[in-house]
């Protein structure tokens, strides 16, 4: 039986505070490289199990819409799931600008959305690692369309017991490019981020 | 004096994969071994020179805002590697498939030197994991081909075919909208119920028993049954019941499949039977008698009997009281002996006043047993006259013809007749 870490509000406050940091960052970044301007929703955390994060999912992203859905690993001290959700109209938004193509082919689209996964990965999670003191790998992200909002595959996930969800919202309203991201990190991982949290409470009270 | 090693550039050309270093201009500045082998560009060509010399086609607006987004973010951008291929184009020497003529790669551009804008371009073949991709891509779609049909002929039958699915124990699981039509079910009315609740109880115990010792035999079923509908209306049914036995030899469940033979029921009943008396007649009761000789392997303890009956004095009841009474009498004998008769034994009336049965599982003293049960039912019968009957019973030995089986019992009736009538006799 795994045991439950549990997180103060404290814990909370900072992982908040740092992912409030991320966020901004992503932002900019997207501006810059994209020249895509646009805003972000703060971030929402949330510590639940696997069938929690399904609901969650499911009260979050709207069931009548196709979506484009990537999800990259992350590994080291922090690792975890980042996973991009955009509907596949907006999808084709973000081709359009990006490849500067009135009718982007499905090749533009997917890769269009891959480009945009790697610039909120790498901005928010390693401006995130980056504020912990800690070192961040990136693996090959993937895609798929799904329809509907059922990302979960509840018997592929069983074997986690405590996850936490930190999820946000991006709109980019001149491009009509809006888009969910969830990071999504487990058990050993999640008392892996407290400790580092705990450190940043020292360096900061010390 | 031996050359010193320079070890990064030995790592990079001991990798099973390519690896090039390129600025944001697309200068080549490093090109591995792997890709000096497998483009065919040696190391010395493509050194200093832009990517775009070589491979002009790739789109180069995207490649360059990937370059620069690894550099701004110090983190690796990736190319979708679930698409065709968009780097750069390396041919492929699989004989045996054709589906990639050039390499799917995986493409990771990571941050090398920032300050002077060099990124590292790591390509991985993964074209055989591609293939097996577009393979299993094709056979999904021919799956979902083959379940479209397949979706399509089940509709087709569920809205034809009268089908009844049970489980094991023969309680109803699945019921098709055809079943449900022709009978005039709801749906789902009927799922739960033992199968038994749609059929006739009018059907002998003897048929569910070849039935079920069949089924349980895990063999098919083939037979005609009465189904009763909702508006309770009797229907003939041809019925294929057949056992679905799962992979590991355990039986799962049935399928019935009937099919309706009302009408030719009706005719084949006006054929068989005596329009009086509504007994078999001869030419039926010659079927049942040839089907039970040949049916099973009777032996002295469990045999089958033949029993000839004829009704003492008749002629002088139509003497005297005229042929319509005689009628009369002769239809009221068939009702007590089909009254009084076991379930599953055959009468049939054999001509003028003479009737025949055919009892099934019995030895010669309890065919003798049935028989003076049907005398005696007769005997008790309050009519205006006074009627008997006197019966010769033959069981069946081996070696026995219908001929010879006939011919024994007809003795025996004589013999009855001559002993002083109103009693059985045996031969």
């Amino acid at each position: 039986m795994v045991k439950r870490v549990e997180f103060s509000g404290d814990h909370l406050d900072v992982l908040r505070e740092l992912m409030n940091i991320a966020v901004g960052n992503a932002t900019a970044s997207i501006a810059d490289l994209l020249k895509a301007f646009g805003t972000m929703h703060i971030p929402n955390i949330t510590i639940s199990d696997i069938k929690g994060l399904k609901q969650y999912i499911q009260e979050t992203i709207p069931s009548q819409s196709s979506h484009y859905v990537t999800k990259q690993l992350f590994g080291g001290p922090l690792g975890g799931e980042f996973i991009f959700v955009i509907t596949d109209e907006a999808a084709i938004n973000l081709g359009n600008h990006l490849y500067d193509v009135d009718a982007p082919n499905d090749a533009d689209i997917y890769d269009a959305v891959i480009e945009l996964t790697n610039i909120l990965s790498a901005t928010m999670i390693s401006r995130l690692t980056e504020e912990l003191n800690v070192k961040v790998q990136f693996f090959v992200p993937s895609t798929q369309i799904i329809k509907g909002n059922d990302l979960i595959y509840l018997e592929e996930t069983l074997l986690y017991s405590q996850i936490i969800i930190i999820s946000t919202q991006m709109e980019f309203q001149n491009q009509n490019i809006n888009g969910h991201i969830f990071i999504l990190t487990k058990d050993a991982m999640i008392q892996s981020l407290k400790d580092l949290i705990d450190q940043k409470l020292e360096e900061l009270y010390a | 004096m031996t050359k010193p090693v320079e070890y990064p550039n030995v790592l990079l050309d001991a990798l099973e994969h390519g690896v090039m270093i390129v600025d944001e201009e697309f200068n080549i500045v490093y090109w591995n071994q792997w890709l000096e082998i497998n483009t065919g560009h040696p190391y010395s060509s493509v050194m200093g020179k832009s990517l775009l010399t070589f491979y002009p086609e790739i789109d180069y607006r995207t490649l360059q805002r990937k370059i620069r987004t690894t550099l701004r973010l110090n983190s690796p951008t990736f190319y979708d590697a679930s698409l065709n291929n968009r780097f750069i184009p390396i041919p492929r020497n699989k004989i045996t498939s054709s589906l990639l003529n050039t390499m799917q790669l995986q493409v990771t551009i990571s941050p090398y030197i920032i300050d002077q804008g060099m990124v590292m371009i790591a390509v991985y073949d993964i074209s055989d994991l591609h293939e097996l991709k577009l393979t299993l891509q094709k056979q999904m779609k021919k799956i979902a081909h083959l379940n479209n049909e397949l979706q399509h002929d089940k509709q087709i039958i569920d809205d034809n075919l009268l089908i009844v699915k049970t489980d094991g124990e023969f309680h109803i699981t699945e019921v098709s909208k055809a079943f449900n039509a022709f009978f005039g079910f709801k749906q789902n009315e009927l799922i739960g119920c033992p199968l038994q609740i749609i059929y006739s109880d009018k059907t002998p115990l003897t048929e569910y028993t070849l039935m079920q010792k069949t089924l349980q035999n895990l063999e098919r079923w083939n037979g005609e049954i009465e189904i009763i509908s909702k508006q309770s209306e009797p229907l003939w049914m041809d019925a294929v019941v057949t056992p679905w036995i799962e992979s590991g030899g355990f039986l799962s469940s049935y399928t019935a499949i009937y099919h309706d033979i009302t009408d030719k029921k009706r005719l084949e009943i006006l054929a068989t039977t005596d329009p009086l008396t509504k007994l078999f007649n001869r030419y039926k009761f010659d079927e049942i008698f040839n089907i039970m000789l040949m049916r099973e392997h009777w032996n002295a303890d469990n045999s089958f009997a033949i029993v000839m009956a004829d009704i003492d004095h008749f002629k002088q009841i139509n003497d005297l009281y005229g042929h319509q009474r005689g009628d009369e009498v002769l239809v009221q004998i068939a009702e007590v002996l089909r009254e009084t008769l076991r379930e599953g034994d055959t009468l049939a009336r054999w001509g003028g006043e003479e009737f025949i049965f055919l009892l099934p599982y019995v030895d010669v003293h309890r065919a003798a047993l049935v028989a003076d049960k049907l005398r005696v039912a007769v005997e008790k019968l309050n009519l205006f006259v006074k009627v008997q009957l006197s019966f010769g019973v033959s069981l069946f030995v081996a070696g026995d013809t219908q001929e010879t089986l006939l011919n024994r019992a007809d003795a025996a009736l004589y013999k009855a007749k001559k002993n002083g009538r109103n009693r059985v006799e045996l031969l």
